[in-house]
């Protein structure tokens, strides 16, 4: 690498880590976190280890998620999943004053309203736990395994849509991630580009 | 109520064309008014015949490109049309950015037309009138997002010559100035540790610091601004990859925009991603 272009990468790299979101790799260890749940309980990831864990990033006032949740699609998931001894993580990383951003006592209404199943609703209201994943839309699903190490990032499923038609074509990755991670096998789909709205961040 | 005044307001604001067969009906969804107008007073058959999805924004508010960014989703068509008429798909404006809270976008905001070719076979007798008819569905978003479809119309004659329709001519003019122009410039891409480089080269490439650039393909670079430099002969791009690129594309097609509006230039380029790079940037290998 020649000195200028060393410089340059450099440079870009500090232009990088001076933007908003972190990054997180599949096959990586998934940083841990400590962030307050609907029930003033202390949520963090490493007191799962030895259990899959589901994040999922939620704003219950943007079409996408009101999507996944009038259809049932995401209270589905969260049943199956947690019945299955998966522990589910719903996110809320938008800021006071922002569209979607709730308190406990409103988290607790949105999960009671749609018949929720999620382990806990966090309350990540100055986006720690969201840049810490980079998690930029709702929603937006990343699957830890039992070891701790990340397993699938991206969207809730393959067709990016607001139109609860689309979820009879399309493939629900989460689901199919834990199926594989259950049966030993490799996660066939580890990846896929997130939908939805971007996550309500403060400055 | 409040609501509804805002709208009210704004849809007397916005200078239009008059209702004739220029303009189709004019629907509302909150937020952005969507109408089909046509560029000619007619369709020509055996011609490529130009019509345009016309999205006006309320202030603060936009819709998606192609590639909408880190979230937010691109206007789709779907089209219902006469046996004699095939439309083609979008031929997307430059984009603009937009950035909210460290998370960017890419799309259009203000009075934007979307232009569509409409090809009408030679079978289509002169006379008759068709009927355009699409299902227009868009996500309008300022922070917060609100999706929106509508059905457009317009019914236009079928004639062996057609003229420019003065109602439309500015929308138009605009639309086609906003399009990316075809480049002769070439270029490659390739993957190098977390970064995506590409080089440009060619005549007439303008100064590095009036350009930003664009990259159609979802899913290979992140959405931030590129890095871009002067390099040897031409221009050095520096973009972030993407956390989702999972498989190197064949090509990346970019959209290089020179200047701010109005005074932008848009142009094209696809240039060949070097797969063959994707693992390298291998200092020990050339030390």
């Amino acid at each position: 690498m020649k000195p200028h272009s060393l410089l340059a990468a450099v440079l870009f790299s500090a232009l990088l880590s001076a933007s908003a979101l972190a990054a997180v790799a599949v096959g990586d260890a998934a940083p841990d976190f400590s962030v307050s749940d609907s029930n003033g309980k202390a949520q963090g990831l490493s007191e799962y280890r030895g259990k899959t864990v589901v994040l999922e990033w939620n704003n219950p006032g943007c079409p996408f998620v009101q999507k996944h949740y009038r259809s049932g699609n995401i209270p589905r998931q969260q049943a199956a999943a947690t019945k299955d001894g998966v522990v589910w993580l719903t996110i809320n990383s938008g800021a006071a004053g922002k569209q979607g951003h709730l308190d406990a006592g409103a988290a607790k209404a949105f999960v009671a309203k749609y018949q929720a199943a999620p382990s806990a609703y966090l309350l990540d209201a100055d986006g720690k736990v969201g840049k810490l994943y980079g998690a930029r839309t709702t929603p937006h699903l990343f699957v830890i395994d039992a070891q701790g190490v990340l397993r699938y990032m991206g969207g809730i499923d393959s067709i990016a849509s607001t139109d609860e038609a689309d979820l009879l074509k399309a493939k629900q990755y989460v689901p199919q991630a834990l199926a594989e991670l259950k049966s030993g096998r490799p996660v066939s789909v580890p990846t896929s580009e997130p939908y939805g709205c971007s996550v309500k961040y403060g400055s | 109520m409040k609501r509804c005044l805002v709208l009210v307001g704004f849809a007397l604001a916005l200078p239009g064309p008059a209702s004739a067969a220029a303009s189709g009906e004019k629907a509302s969804s909150g937020h952005v008014r969507a109408e089909l107008v046509a560029e000619t007073t007619a369709l020509v058959a055996g011609q490529r015949n130009w019509v345009g999805l016309r999205l006006a924004h309320q202030p603060h508010w936009h819709t998606y490109w192609i590639n909408p960014g880190d979230s937010g989703l691109p206007t789709k068509l779907t089209w219902r049309l006469p046996a004699t008429v095939t439309a083609g798909e979008i031929a997307w404006p430059a984009p603009r950015r937009f950035e909210v809270g460290g998370l960017f976008n890419f799309g259009y905001g203000g009075d934007v037309v979307l232009l569509i070719p409409l090809d009408v076979a030679g079978a289509a007798k002169p006379g008759a009138r068709v009927e355009l008819v699409a299902d227009a569905r868009w996500l309008v978003c300022r922070e917060e997002c609100v999706p929106g479809k509508a059905t457009v119309k317009l019914k236009l004659p079928v004639a062996a010559r057609a003229s420019p329709d003065p109602r439309t001519r500015k929308l138009f003019a605009a639309a086609h100035a906003a399009q990316p122009v075809a480049s002769s410039w070439s270029g490659q891409a390739h993957l190098a540790g977390d970064r995506i480089e590409v080089t440009l080269s060619g005549e007439n490439l303008p100064p590095a610091e009036s350009l930003d650039v664009f990259v159609v393909q979802r899913q290979v670079v992140a959405y931030a601004r590129s890095q871009i430099v002067a390099g040897d002969g031409g221009v050095n791009l520096t973009f972030a990859k993407s956390e989702y690129l999972t498989g190197a594309p064949v090509a990346l097609d970019l959209i290089v925009i020179d200047g701010r509006p109005p005074e932008a230039h848009a142009r094209s380029v696809t240039v060949p991603f070097a797969a063959s790079a994707a693992a390298a940037d291998p200092p020990s290998a050339n030390p």
